[in-house]
């Protein structure tokens, strides 16, 4: 029997749709104090019939912000997803890092710029 | 009041249009509003639903809102798209079923949104598309209807209508909300309280970018959809207060309004001939991803 524990996303949802960040944030949940107690997961996207990113960066994307790219690279696994589905799942795991690299300069990176020419 | 429509087309001077009807009616409470279409040429059924978020501020003000002059090519489109109902007019069979109907949902209502969508685009007059043409479109709908639930704050829920174009093999699908406006949202999230409305937009455009609180990733939806539509040779157009944004696969544009939109207003127009596979990079595994 395999170590890794099989984390079921359609599962913890309860629907085949991974749409919402309230659904991202039911599996964050779930995954992240197993990787916190070091234990390896796999992250089934078996019966998902719809992805948006939305929901990858609250279930995925967020693990970057509790643990480095080696813990994740060596604890998380995924399955089920089609190529489109696995590239944007590259898109959100890639904004991710960067985005934790530096929130705050992320955040605000963009200076004041217009004029208040409204209402 | 009886207000006049006017012709109401998915572009600049459609929204112009509408955003013009908010202002004129901004002041009205316990009133009497008739739109008129008398004057109204033509009026293409997807701006239902940003023309709702004048409606649905009305009505929230207690205004009695009625539909009068119609001419009978608008009346019978309106009608086959159920926005008349509204009105309570009947509705009439969309047989060449080439109608995706107005409906509201509530900001929590994305699973509703799926059977919706389940509905008016499986095996009807809406055209037979790729089956990665219409993966990438209805994630793209996800996308914003999602956006429009996270950000909007609108009490009135989230409006939605979409229209298939036979002879120019396009469909246009429109999301729109009486919310608070990207402007507001950006204008809180940078604390910069003179970001004007395309600007504003823009921030919003910005891959990385999103006024979600609290320490998450985000901002990559609305790019996503940018490489969408690029590849697909579509149109997106984003409408917000005072600032309207068009992006095809040739132009990109941020036009300031004369007049303040109520709202959000999100409409793409995808070419439904398009046969990519959608697929940038095939060569990833399960492996490449962390």
């Amino acid at each position: 029997m395999s170590n890794r524990i099989l984390i079921k996303v359609a599962d913890i949802i309860g629907s085949p749709l991974c749409i919402s960040a309230e659904d991202g944030q039911k599996v964050f949940d779930k995954i992240e104090p197993l990787l916190k107690s070091g234990k390896q997961v796999t992250i089934s996207f078996e019966r998902v019939s719809m992805l948006i990113s939305l929901f990858l960066n609250v279930a995925i994307g967020q693990l970057y912000g509790s643990f480095s790219e080696e813990e994740v690279r060596s604890l998380v696994q995924v399955e089920g997803l089609s190529g489109d589905d696995l590239d944007l799942l590259k898109r959100v795991v890639d904004n991710a890092k960067k985005y934790y690299t530096n929130p705050k300069g992320y955040d605000t990176a963009w200076e004041a710029e217009g004029e208040e020419d409204e209402q | 009041m009886r207000v006049n429509i006017g012709t109401i087309k998915s572009n600049g001077d459609g929204f112009n249009r509408i955003a013009s009807i908010a202002e004129n009616t901004k002041a009205l409470l316990w009133d009497s509003v008739e739109l008129d279409f008398s004057n109204c040429s033509f009026f293409e059924a997807n701006m239902a639903a940003p023309l709702y978020t004048v409606i649905a501020r009305l009505r929230a003000e207690l205004n009695d809102v009625s539909a009068s002059n119609l001419p009978a090519d608008i009346e019978r489109i309106l009608k086959k798209n159920h926005f008349l109902t509204l009105f309570n007019m009947e509705t009439l069979p969309d047989t060449n079923q080439t109608t995706l109907p107005f409906k509201i949902f509530k900001l929590t209502a994305g699973e509703q949104f799926s059977d919706y969508l389940d509905l008016y685009m499986n095996g009807k007059g809406i055209p037979q598309m790729s089956a990665a043409l219409t993966k990438r479109f209805r994630q793209s709908l996800f996308e914003i209807f999602q956006n429009a639930a996270s950000h909007s704050k609108s009490i009135s829920g989230i409006f939605v209508c979409g229209q298939f174009y036979p002879q120019k093999h396009r469909l246009d699908f429109t999301i729109a909300d009486a919310g608070i406006g990207i402007r507001e949202n950006v204008r809180r999230y940078t604390k910069n309280p003179r970001i004007s409305s395309c600007n504003a937009i823009n921030w919003a455009l910005t891959e990385g970018h999103t006024t979600k609180t609290g320490n998450q990733p985000g901002g990559l939806g609305l790019k996503l959809i940018k490489d969408f539509i690029r590849m697909n040779e579509g149109k997106l157009q984003i409408v917000s207060r005072f600032g309207y944004y068009e992006f095809t696969a040739d132009s990109n544009s941020f036009v300031k309004m004369d007049h303040d939109f109520p709202g959000t207003s999100v409409n793409i127009e995808i070419n439904t001939n398009d046969t990519n596979s959608y697929c940038l990079k095939s060569e990833l595994s399960n492996n490449d991803i962390f």
